[in-house]
């Protein structure tokens, strides 16, 4: 037992909120949906009633966004986003829809889509099919689905493993659900940036998704499941000696911090070897690794910071290495969100207050008019791209891109 | 008529004077109650907020454990909106003597108590705050009340049933004749404004302040007053009653109450003179959180919210002056058959829990004075708001899919909630965040339950008694209060006031996360504000 | 990550350390936990009443407009406090009498500006008052009346008060509005007093404050612009600190990367931002285990009385004359403390606002003065 000596200070993170209400002046949904509570109504102040009786949880905490906004503003380090999904594990009991469920089901919907990626990307984009997703899932009939490619990352990078391993340095890639079966070449892009640095690149020994489209869709139980199977996965890797970079911003913050603060899952013993790509880079060419760039790269670049690379704390890095390339003329636009976040923006019913949140956002590109918006996130790309019509790429991406 | 004519009047805003009133008036008796201050401003507010399932008192007064069971059990029907059935265990730990708890469970038994020896570890399961070391557990129907709440109700059914409310009104003296007291004179705190009011007969429901109406009257009653300090969590640890299984003692019970929960209490016997203005010292605070500690250990990581401090009235027994032989159970002194003054009867001693049997008590004997005959109902008779005893199907029946701020409200005023006004959606506006009060809610108070500053507001809405203790809702409540009573002056002092009265209590637990919202609660209204 | 100086807190303090420090050249990053008290600022710059060229270099760099007049200003809850160095949005006059006759202008159902107050304040002074409620459809699906919320909306539809306004004056020479104006699009404020035909005085409301966070973000911007780094969101959990040298820090996000510096700035505020921690035993500064003045009794921490000054509120680390804080008794080399972690250890500085500038560029100017590695 504690000595009166060490009753020192309230060890339930929410009894850290002064009430100041800095949090609320971030929230992008609030601003838009009258029907969310607000971070500190559903976070901290909600939980003192959940406490007093689950009947006062609030269904409209499912209108979050999980942007962790409120916790990079909060003067108090309440994590008000986690108390937030935390709630919605414990509390919400209604059954998941089945179009959440297909939304969150990146990693099956991906195998199951990739040998026939053709008719699912030429289906996806009928029109008919559009409006019939619209009118029976309501998944917006706006929004564009992202395309699925035909071979998966991992198959590509597996027939590579030998060369890969011949380098002198070794580095393991969560690659996520986005590059294995939709965009490959931003994982071809990683590799060849580096390669370039003398590091070789290792798929973990089976990787599933991330799981946050789970967490965020209620489906808490098959998250916690994928997120114990990849804690061992990494635990693998880190136990060899390896670190494990990532080219996706949510997947890092899910791996690093959802995991233990949502998830309740311990990953104590890889967290810190869990690192974006950036980092990873930018952390060599310090220590004296060099890079070499073409001289007829010539790009103007607008960097959108991912919400939650922002939490992360590392868009820094991104920043860092985009301004290094020569022939890049950088703008850095102000952080917000786009809107998307995740698997939001698709359905039916959050399309307009997802186009509401980011509109400031997409003024700010068209009025800066790169040719490149740069930023560390998938789902970023699909909102930007198809809300500004201007190109979105990874930060790994350009960096391959200007390698010489 | 004069309308300054009454068949009774009760004097004390306390529990005992609300449920005496409300007695009287369903009677059919014409009622004034006069309070000095507000609703529950003595013992009543300043307490644990348990209602007693009589388990603490079977050892040593199974006459009072027998009462409270019985209160216990009445009361969870007739005042459902204002008690939390939570039940409550009776923790044995390792250096407590186990063998206590058989004589314990027995003496509940004989006293009607349904007093249950479980398994420590079931214990553990049923409260995972209890202090995992314990030996022994049994559980008892324990409950928690608001004791605001339920004074307020009582008011306020005496109310409908034509009762009359001074409040902030002091008497300060008795009209009599020869042996017979035919009214009082009184003055309005407030506004300063003197009155007189007329009644066969007067009860003296004043709590610990009852010694000095008495004297008013020029009869003596011997009491005591004693301090007891508390402290309040900034949430609810616990979701039962956990106690001690030993002899009462000090910080020994810690009880869930709404959105917090309560850890006491001391017990110091004080001058009269200090009954006004009672301060919890540090090293009470300290002793409260160790001991406390014992029963929930995480208290010792939990934010403490508040500390206060309450004055029991404690009397003693006609034949002992000297005080050492203090009853706790019900007093009512007729003082026609004592003193020989006509026209008073005082009722005190007593407990929260036996408030109503004690008004019962007390209106009997008014009634036989009177010569009236109709039978007591409170015992049977929900209070306003107490008509359903769930307050989900409350809410559920009034909105349909109600808001946390309506599941809160009606929390709160049970079946009253459907009186608050909605459609507007103004109306749902929070001015309260930290227990979700709205704009409607403190209108209904405003509208019904004798407000006039933002502490009496504050005992009816829990409005500033969450963590930010009113840092941000009483600016915004003294808005809707000044329009309701249209002085902004008098407003600007209340909010003056009400931060002092939070502060008060804040300071002694002043460190840590405490010591935070302090600092950001000055800024705000010195910088800010400019109040 | 090697800067030349490192801060730790990102308000007024460290923004003005950090602005004054990069514009000569010098890079800095500052670690920012989480937003900071000018959200919770009233307009006008606390202890700063004829401000020199160097403050107003300070806040005309940011594009911040400042002005000063002897005299007072208007507070939320319808008094006068003395008036300083103010934002455009707040007026300052030489006596109370702001006018002749008075249109108090609010929206219904908002209830963190306070009308009623403002008014019976203003009577007092001896004008007359009228107080109406604009109902603007463009707040219609607010779930609540906020300051920010109705801010962000101003943005663009500011217009419509200045119509509405304008509909709304019949004699008045002097209109009060809320303090809800400008956050992102700065000219609004101005905008608003060109396009209603009186004075236009706007009073404070409950916080976080809009003319505060838009200071904040063109300090930040500033700041950005000079070439800082601003790590929003993170942490300082400890230093590396050797021979009365700091080397490095290490936060939250960027864990074993480091942020190695010259020199670091401490700026982390008082009790509220986490600066100074207390339990029932003591005052401390978490970061460094700087020397903290504070009285030992804690029953003489408080004052009773609300309204009084709080004696925990003077605390603050120990420095030498540069503002080098101590270590048990020894003064860290490299290390300086600034704005309210000073407690009022330094009078002349002055307090709030005021001690948070003057410290800020005593820091710098004492970094400054020795040359950059």
């Amino acid at each position: 037992m504690m000595k009166p000596q060490e009753f020192t200070e309230s060890r339930h993170n929410f009894e850290e909120c002064t009430k100041c209400t800095v949090c609320t002046a971030y929230c992008p949904v609030l601003q838009v949906n009258p029907l969310y509570p607000g971070p500190k109504q559903a976070g901290p102040d909600g939980e003192r009633l959940r406490l007093k009786d689950p009947y006062f949880f609030n269904y409209a905490l499912k209108y979050c966004l999980n942007c962790k906004r409120c916790e990079v503003a909060c003067p108090s380090e309440v994590n008000v986003a986690d108390l937030i999904q935390s709630a919605r594990i414990r509390y919400d009991k209604s059954p998941t829809k089945l179009r959440d469920r297909i939304l969150a089901s990146t990693d099956l919907m991906g195998t199951l889509a990739r040998p026939v990626a053709p008719i699912v990307n030429g289906v996806t984009s009928l029109g008919i099919t559009k409006t019939a997703m619209d009118a029976f899932l309501k998944i917006d009939r706006q929004r564009t689905f992202p395309t699925y490619s035909m071979q998966s990352f991992e198959h590509w990078l597996h027939r590579r493993r030998k060369e890969q391993a011949a380098f002198p340095e070794q580095v393991a890639y969560f690659h996520g659900c986005y590059v294995n079966y939709n965009y490959p070449q931003l994982g071809k892009d990683l590799v060849k940036v580096l390669n370039a640095l003398g590091v070789g690149v290792q798929l973990l020994e089976k990787e599933k998704c991330c799981g946050i489209a789970l967490i965020t869709n209620g489906l808490s139980a098959q998250a916690t499941r994928q997120a114990r199977h990849n804690v061992a996965a990494l635990g693998k890797a880190v136990d060899a000696g390896l670190k494990v970079v990532t080219t996706s911003s949510t997947c890092t913050l899910t791996l690093r911090d959802e995991y233990p603060g949502v998830l309740q899952v311990d990953n104590s013993a890889v967290r810190d070897s869990i690192l974006m790509a950036t980092r990873f880079i930018f952390e060599k060419l310090e220590k004296g690794a060099t890079l070499r760039f073409r001289p007829d790269f010539h790009k103007k670049i607008a960097y959108h910071t991912p919400c939650h690379l922002e939490k992360l704390g590392w868009g820094i890095f991104s920043e860092r290495l985009l301004r290094m390339i020569p022939g890049v003329e950088f703008v850095m636009l102000d952080s917000a969100c786009c809107g998307i976040a995740g698997t939001y923006g698709f359905k039916k019913e959050n399309y307009q207050a997802s186009q509401e949140i980011g509109a400031a956002l997409f003024d700010q590109i068209k009025a800066v008019n790169p040719d490149l918006v740069a930023c560390d996130c998938e789902t970023c790309k699909w909102q930007i791209e198809m809300s500004t019509g201007y190109p979105v790429a990874n930060p790994i991406s350009i960096l391959a891109e200007a390698l010489e | 008529m004069n309308p300054n004519e009454f068949d009774v009047i009760i004097i004390g805003g306390g529990i005992t004077g609300a449920g005496t009133q409300r007695d009287c008036a369903m009677r059919g008796l014409r009622t004034l109650l006069i309070e000095r201050s507000d609703i529950a401003t003595g013992a009543t507010g300043r307490n644990h907020g348990l209602l007693h399932s009589g388990a603490r008192y079977a050892v040593n007064d199974p006459e009072s454990a027998a009462e409270c069971i019985r209160e216990n059990m009445t009361l969870r029907r007739i005042a459902s909106h204002c008690i939390d059935e939570c039940d409550g265990l009776f923790i044995t730990l390792p250096e407590d003597d186990l063998g206590y708890q058989q004589t314990f469970v027995s003496a509940c038994q004989q006293a009607g108590i349904n007093a249950e020896i479980i398994d420590p570890d079931l214990a553990r399961r049923l409260e995972p705050s209890v202090n995992p070391t314990l030996i022994g557990a049994v559980k008892v129907p324990d409950c928690s009340v608001d004791p605001f709440r339920l004074c307020a109700a009582n008011m306020l059914d005496a109310k409908l049933r034509g009762g009359q409310v001074r409040l902030h009104t002091e008497v300060t003296g008795f009209i009599r004749e020869g042996n017979t007291l035919k009214g009082v004179h009184t003055v309005q705190r407030q506004s300063g404004e003197t009155a007189d009011y007329y009644a066969p007969l007067i009860v003296n429901a004043g709590g610990i302040w009852g010694q000095h109406i008495a004297e008013l009257a020029g009869v003596r009653i011997g009491m005591f007053p004693a301090k007891g300090s508390l402290l309040i969590f900034a949430h609810r640890v616990n979701n039962r009653v956990i106690n001690r299984c030993r002899k009462p003692a000090n910080a020994d019970i810690l009880v869930p109450g709404d959105t917090v929960c309560v850890i006491g209490t001391t017990s110091t016997r004080i001058p009269f003179e200090e009954c006004d203005n009672v301060a919890v010292t540090p090293d009470e605070v300290t002793m409260l959180i160790t001991e406390g500690a014992k029963l929930a250990p995480s208290l010792l990581s939990t934010r403490i919210l508040r500390a206060y401090a309450g004055v029991r009235p404690l009397v003693s027994a006609d034949d002992d002056p000297s005080g050492r032989n203090i009853s706790r159970g019900i007093v009512c002194l007729d003082h026609e058959e004592r003193d020989g003054l006509k026209g008073l009867i005082t009722i005190t001693g007593g407990k929260l829990t036996s408030y109503r049997l004690m008004a019962e008590i007390a209106t009997d004997a008014v009634c036989r004075k009177l010569g009236v005959e109709k039978a007591c109902e409170t015992a049977v008779t929900p209070l306003p708001g107490s008509e359903e005893r769930s307050y989900e199907e409350v809410a559920q029946r009034i909105w349909e899919s109600p808001t946390t701020a309506q599941k809160a409200a009606a929390s709160r005023m049970g079946t009253r909630a459907s009186r608050i006004r909605s459609g507007d959606r103004h109306d749902e506006a929070l001015i309260c965040e930290c227990e979700e009060v709205s704009v409607g809610e403190i209108n209904a108070a405003i509208d019904r339950l004798d407000v006039s500053t933002l502490t009496d507001l504050r005992r009816r809405t829990r409005v500033g008694m969450g963590p930010c203790q009113g840092e941000f809702c009483a600016c915004r409540a003294a808005g809707l209060l000044a329009k309701a009573h249209g002085c902004i002056e008098k407003e600007r002092n209340d909010i003056a006031q009400f931060m002092q009265e939070r502060w008060k209590g804040n300071f002694p637990i002043g460190w840590g996360d405490t010591l935070r919202e302090a600092e950001y609660t000055q800024w705000v209204y010195k910088h800010v504000l400019g109040l | 990550m090697r800067y030349d100086t490192v801060i730790i807190g990102g308000g007024l303090a460290g923004l003005a350390a950090g602005i004054s420090l990069q514009k000569e050249g010098r890079s800095c990053a500052i670690v920012s936990t989480g937003q900071n008290a000018l959200h919770f600022f009233s307009g006008t710059f606390e202890s700063i009443q004829e401000p020199d060229q160097r403050i107003l270099d300070l806040f005309n760099g940011a594009g911040i407009h400042v002005h000063y007049k002897k005299g007072v200003r208007l507070m939320p809850l319808g008094s006068f406090r003395e008036s300083g160095l103010s934002l455009e949005d707040v007026s300052l006059f030489p006596t109370p009498k702001i006018g002749r006759k008075v249109l108090i202008v609010n929206f219904t159902g908002y209830h963190d500006f306070f009308s009623a107050f403002l008014a019976e304040g203003l009577e007092k002074q001896g004008m007359e008052c009228r107080i109406r409620f604009l109902n603007l459809p463009e707040f219609a699906n607010f779930s609540a009346m906020r300051s920010v919320q109705i801010a962000r909306k101003m943005d663009i539809a500011w217009e419509k008060v200045v119509q509405e306004v304008r509909l709304l004056i019949k004699d008045e020479d002097t209109v009060v509005l809320p303090q809800v104006f400008g956050l992102r699009e700065t000219a609004v404020v101005s905008r608003i007093r060109q396009g209603i035909p009186a004075q236009v005085v706007f009073a404070g409301t409950m916080p976080p404050s809009v003319p505060g966070i838009r200071t904040q973000m063109q300090l930040k911007q500033r700041f950005e612009v000079l070439g800082g780094t601003y790590l929003m969101g993170d942490r300082v959990l400890k230093a590396h600190v050797h021979d009365g040298v700091v080397h490095s820090i290490v936060t939250k996000n960027l864990d074993q990367h480091y942020l190695e510096a010259d020199s670091f700035i401490l700026a982390t505020g008082g009790f509220f931002s986490k600066g100074l921690k207390s339990n029932p035993f003591q005052v401390s500064e978490p970061i460094f285990g700087l020397d903290v003045e504070y009285a030992l009794d804690r029953n003489q921490w408080y004052n009773p009385s609300f309204a009084a000054d709080q004696p925990y509120m003077a605390y603050g680390v120990k420095t030498d004359a540069q503002l080098k804080a101590l270590r048990q008794g020894e003064s860290l080399k490299n290390l300086y403390a600034i704005g309210s972690i000073l407690g009022q250890s330094h009078p002349e500085l002055g307090s709030g606002a005021g001690l948070a500038i003057r410290s800020a560029f005593a820091a710098a100017d004492d970094i400054l003065s020795t040359p950059s590695v």
